[in-house]
């Protein structure tokens, strides 16, 4: 399984880099901080502006993480030996994908007692809810991600042409999540607004299949 | 097996690099390519290795467009060059591990090990390379070329950073390889190092290539 | 391959130019000449130029998505001239679309901006389409036209899901199926024509700058001087 090499040796990589670690726990709290500042003290819809800062955050250092994977590939040009390996480039970006999903669960995990308790909001009872919401929200987010990071490399400024790139894209998929957690979180009926599910569904199996379409070709465009 | 690179051109935005170059890599050949700094030597490893795509001209293996069976001649080559292709917060048998596991080399942990005996990087093959010196980090370049036990090696620089204990490990690879139908690609500014093992040497100049005596 | 293109493309982009003005002209007094709308009065005239500029919008990005398309299978560089040209040219065909909502809407919504799904999308194609130029200008000649394919075929096959999801998270406002007088939509169709053959005739200048850029760089040249390029375009 070509897949789960390449997510354990990601996963590794991640985890042996205790300052990109910190980095990235660090910067997603101070994000929750700052909009639960600018929402609050007191907070006119705790249930909506929560879920507006969580999914805020958790998308703007996602960046950072989708990034970091491919900076690994790039910096002793590791990316080559992947290519001359001869594995399967889907295989490769399945493995990806899946670090990239580990990481930014956990970033999801951190964020969200931060989150439930500056505003206040969430129930044991919601917990198994929100985390499907994540589930679905994070794995159309690292497929896209993956795919875009991987047409984003090597270039300058990365971090932000992939967020110019990522964020208009994935409008559909940060409606949903969003509209879905502050359901959950007791801001509106939760049937009302269950038929998200299925567009971030689709997002997410559209983000797969065009990467299993045009991902050797991103692998394979070289200078 | 014969790996044949056929009027290749090559340019970076405007600036041509490579204008109609061809060579041939034969089985029990080491040929060494030579020219100056910016002459194309790197570019022409990268297209042969099947890297970079040439924008004219073709690369064949066995008369076969590489293009058409990618993988297989992937799995065939063996590349070495300046930068280490390797991850610098893993160990060396973590890396020789993985790309083993990639390209289908049964029992890489043992292989691994083996080659890194070979090249007298047994005691290190443990510690995370990021702190490597650089002639330990090419030993470990060296390994991973030969994981898959190539039948063309592609080595661009090997000597660089080599001690001469060093320097001897690459050229008895290439000597063993001569004798075992290897075809190798070698590029090295400092020619001497290769005395002996080299068959036929080759200049770049030009975006041209010059049968040299 | 020559700096030159060839005959017949030089006399069609001719008579194109020709038809593109005359259309034109044409479309704009017939703008002029159209009845005041009742309740908008002169400021719904904006529709005869902003419709047909969102149609032709699309189009310059679905040729961009097609020629994506071609050029990852056949890798030949005239996809990739295509498919960044026809890009270009949308991108300010959507700038003229960004522009002239909001005037529109201001007289019509008596708000600048809304919410609504056709303007949303539309904003954000139009990010995706400028940050797509900005990739393309600062990527190096071989990866450039695979990269560029991959984004122009990216954002196209995206946008069904942006468009249906905006539309479904705030329900829509835009006039669709407008009630129209017989000569108000007989000045629409003529404004469509104009901008469309408009379009083709930007998108040929631009297409013949990618081939002389293309020329240049396969005669060996160091860095094209941008006073050459200008001169042979005009």
């Amino acid at each position: 399984m070509i897949f789960l090499v390449v997510m354990r040796k990601d996963l590794k990589l991640f985890v042996r880099d205790a300052k990109f670690l910190a980095t990235l726990g660090l910067f997603s709290a101070s994000l929750v901080l700052i909009l639960s500042v600018a929402f609050g003290p007191i907070f006119a819809q705790p249930a909506r502006e929560a879920a507006a800062t969580v999914w805020a955050a958790l998308f703007f250092a996602g960046v950072l993480g989708l990034t970091r994977s491919l900076e690994l590939e790039g910096e002793s040009g590791a990316g080559d030996a992947l290519r001359l390996s001869g594995a399967d480039p889907f295989s490769l970006y399945i493995g990806k994908t899946l670090a990239n999903f580990a990481l930014l669960a956990a970033v999801f995990l951190l964020l969200l007692p931060l989150t439930a308790v500056f505003f206040d909001v969430g129930t044991l009872r919601a917990l198994p809810g929100v985390l499907g919401v994540a589930a679905l929200a994070l794995i159309g987010y690292s497929a896209w991600g993956t795919l875009f990071a991987a047409l984003a490399r090597g270039l300058q400024a990365r971090e932000l042409l992939l967020s110019v790139l990522l964020f208009p894209s994935l409008v559909p998929l940060w409606i949903g999540a969003v509209k879905l957690t502050h359901a959950y979180w007791g801001g509106a009926p939760v049937d009302e607004v269950k038929d998200w599910v299925k567009v971030m569904a689709v997002m997410d199996v559209l983000g797969l299949a065009l990467a299993a379409w045009l991902y050797e070709a991103v692998q394979e465009a070289a200078e | 097996m014969i790996l044949r690179a056929e009027a290749v051109h090559k340019r970076f935005d405007d600036r041509p690099v490579l204008s109609g170059v061809s060579i041939t890599l034969e089985p029990g050949h080491v040929v060494l390519l030579s020219g100056a700094n910016g002459s194309g030597k790197t570019t022409l490893a990268r297209i042969i290795s099947t890297l970079l795509p040439p924008d004219e001209g073709q690369v064949t293996m066995d008369d076969v467009p590489v293009s058409e069976r990618r993988t297989q001649v992937r799995r065939a080559i063996g590349f070495a060059s300046h930068a280490p292709l390797l991850y610098l917060a893993l160990t060396p048998v973590e890396n020789l591990e993985f790309f083993a596991r990639l390209s289908g080399v049964r029992d890489g942990r043992r292989r691994a090990r083996a080659l890194l005996e070979r090249f007298g990087l047994g005691y290190a093959a443990d510690r995370p390379i990021a702190h490597f010196s650089r002639g330990m980090l090419q030993r470990v370049v060296l390994c991973r070329s030969l994981l898959n036990d190539p039948e063309v090696l592609i080595f661009d620089e090997p000597y660089a950073g080599l001690d001469d204990a060093g320097v001897a490990a690459v050229n008895d690879v290439l000597t063993e390889g001569k004798a075992r139908g290897r075809a190798t690609l070698l590029i090295a500014h400092d020619k001497e190092r290769g005395e002996g093992v080299i068959t036929r040497t080759v200049r770049l100049a030009n975006g041209r290539a010059q049968e040299a005596a | 391959m020559t700096t030159e293109i060839p005959v017949w493309w030089s006399r069609g982009a001719r008579w194109l130019w020709i038809a593109a003005i005359a259309l034109v002209l044409c479309s704009f007094w017939l703008v002029v000449r159209a009845p005041v709308e009742a309740i908008m009065g002169p400021v719904q005239k904006i529709v005869y130029v902003h419709v047909p500029s969102a149609i032709v919008t699309l189009l310059a990005f679905g040729v961009t998505f097609a020629a994506g398309i071609a050029y990852l299978s056949t890798k030949q560089w005239i996809w990739d001239a295509i498919g960044a040209a026809s890009c270009e040219v949308g991108l300010v065909f959507a700038t003229v679309v960004m522009i002239t909502g909001p005037l529109w809407a201001r007289s019509a919504w008596n708000t600048w901006w809304t919410w609504e799904p056709r303007l949303t999308t539309f904003l954000i194609l139009w990010i995706l389409y400028a940050g797509y130029q900005v990739i393309r200008s600062s990527l190096k000649s071989g990866s450039k036209r695979t990269i560029s394919a991959i984004m122009g075929i990216v954002f196209f096959a995206n946008l069904p899901v942006v468009w249906k999801s905006v539309e479904w998270w705030r329900g829509s406002l835009h006039p669709k199926n407008v009630t129209m007088s017989p000569d108000m939509r007989q000045v629409l169709l003529v404004g469509m024509a104009a901008w469309f053959v408009f379009y083709l005739a930007t998108f040929e200048r631009r297409l013949r700058l990618e081939w002389i850029r293309e020329a240049r760089s396969r005669e060996g040249h160091a860095t094209a001087d941008s006073a050459f390029l200008e001169a042979r375009v005009r």
